[in-house]
């Protein structure tokens, strides 16, 4: 039987610091689609890795990941960067990143079997 | 038209039938955009008068009131909310203004944006991506075009730099980037700033790239800063520093990048009112924002307020907002994050869309603000004043 990561394997980690940066895109797809489209949930939901990284955590573009920040948890998709920037993980500004604190925020970063959460569940108040 | 999508305020957008010229990817869709709420009261749909008698009851409740925003709202309706706050004793709280209260109280040079076209030969985006958040500035103020004294434009005679945690989409169009640790962004100033004293910094960064910096700054005819407000950038303090370093051998000035189209006029009207600076809550600002607190500097924290009303700001989309418990009501010309979870939504016309009003460009420029199309929805300040009257 193989052994998959989650069922009793823990998952690689990395940690990275997480800075929140614009996107002109994702204010786009915002306002032109609402800010519970789906179109802006996949601008939002993202990190940009470094190629080292993601290497260490054994994903690759466009894997799913789950980010651990000091105030909560958010299931992203990896975008692999083009420059180098070990230990950093880029998410747009928004829900996803305010989820997990105030920037720079640290966090680890891990292999996820699960999908994106819609915004109303990211957030619960 | 006058575009409100970001603090440029461009005043060359024509809007026809089917399209928005002119208009960068932001404003289009901020012009266009159809994502607009209901009144709602406890997430269900009211009429327009129960949801302002709702919310008037929560103001006269409360009491521990914030309001929160301001820099989505045309002027008119900041000077309302102004004085609905006084009247119910609400805490203002405006985000990213503290640039501004350095300009307005002239710890720093400054200066207009025709004035950068003009002029300006060397340039620095400090913690600021502008291609993604005010599209235009490069095309119509800062790089691209050509100027009264910078008739080569780019190609010649302008250098424009990047100082940023990231290599952002503007650092890829620039002469030069330097990309800073996100937390060592005082020691790459402190560095900076010993360079310009000539000295050779006691820093992990690359000495010799500072101190090439610090020559291509030292040279400058007419330079200037446009500084971010977000996490970004580095802290305020380190910013002015930097200035008053830059300004002992050269000419530099600094210009704010912040969200928000009106917030120059906010930093204004509560200066003058109160004569002193507003409560700067730069709340991803590294050095105010100590264990994701969003109290700022003193004042009401907002996890304790009890009640807080969002002008055009959608709160839990901008802040780490967990454990925000008080009343949440907004008014906003479209549906946000915050307003799904509020308590009371009141939806009104967008500044310079569907209402007219006035603005304040981010330079300091008035900017009058004509009707693009009617609607028939309440304006901010006909919301806000109707509030006055009932609380």
């Amino acid at each position: 039987m193989k052994l998959e990561f989650g069922e009793f394997l823990a998952a690689p980690e990395c940690k990275v610091v997480i800075v929140a940066c614009p996107d002109v895109f994702r204010t786009e797809a915002g306002l032109r689609h609402g800010k519970f489209s789906s179109e802006y949930r996949e601008l939002s939901a993202v990190i940009v890795l470094d190629p080292t990284d993601m290497a260490k955590i054994e994903v690759k573009d466009s894997d799913l990941v789950e980010v651990l920040g000091e105030e909560g948890v958010v299931i992203v998709r990896v975008k692999e960067s083009e420059k180098e920037h070990p230990g950093i993980g880029y998410v747009p500004e928004g829900a996803w990143a305010n989820v997990l604190g105030a920037g720079p925020a640290s966090a680890k970063v891990r292999r996820s079997q699960q999908g994106i959460a819609a915004i109303e569940d990211v957030y619960h108040r | 038209m006058v575009c409100t999508g970001c603090a440029l305020l461009c005043d060359d957008i024509e809007v026809g039938e089917n399209d928005c010229r002119h208009a960068c990817r932001i404003g289009d869709a901020h012009i266009t955009s159809t994502n607009q709420i209901d009144p709602m009261v406890n997430r269900s749909p009211v009429d327009m008068d129960t949801a302002i008698k709702s919310a008037a009851e929560i103001l006269v409740s409360a009491e521990k009131l914030v309001f929160v925003g301001f820099g989505n709202l045309v002027t008119e309706a900041q000077a309302t909310g102004i004085e609905l706050a006084e009247k119910v004793g609400a805490e203002i709280k405006t985000f990213h203004t503290g640039i501004f209260d350095d300009i307005l109280d002239g710890r720093v040079k400054t200066c207009t944006l025709p004035e950068v076209r003009d002029y300006a030969d060397i340039i620095i985006f400090l913690g600021c991506d502008p291609m993604n958040t005010h599209p235009r500035l490069l095309s119509r103020y800062a790089y691209y075009p050509r100027g009264e004294k910078r008739q080569h434009g780019w190609e010649e005679d302008r250098t424009a730099i990047t100082i940023d945690p990231r290599f952002s989409h503007t650092a890829s169009i620039c002469k030069d980037s330097y990309v800073i640790d996100p937390h060592r962004q005082i020691e790459f100033m402190d560095a900076l700033m010993d360079a310009l004293l000539s000295k050779v910094p006691k820093t992990a960064y690359d000495k010799k790239r500072i101190l090439k910096l610090a020559g291509t700054l030292k040279k400058a005819e007419f330079g200037v800063i446009f500084a971010g407000t977000g996490a970004a950038a580095p802290p305020r303090d380190a910013i002015i520093r930097l200035m008053d370093r830059l300004n002992e051998s050269s000419d530099f000035r600094l210009l704010s990048l912040a969200p928000g189209y009106n917030l120059r006029s906010i930093a204004e009207q509560l200066r003058q009112l109160h004569s002193r600076p507003t409560d700067d809550c730069d709340v991803v600002d590294s050095d105010s924002n100590s264990g994701g607190s969003n109290g700022g500097d003193g004042g009401i924290d907002l996890h304790k307020a009890d009640c807080i009303l969002c002008l055009g700001f959608d709160l839990m989309n901008s802040l780490p907002a967990h454990g925000i418990n008080g009343k949440l009501i907004v008014i906003d010309p479209n549906e946000t994050l915050t307003s799904r979870y509020a308590d009371v939504v009141i939806p009104c016309a967008a500044g310079g869309i569907d209402a007219a009003g006035s603005a304040v460009r981010m330079d300091g420029e008035p900017i009058e603000l004509p009707l693009i199309r009617e609607s028939g929805r309440l304006s901010d300040v006909a919301i806000l004043k109707r509030l006055l009257e009932v609380v």
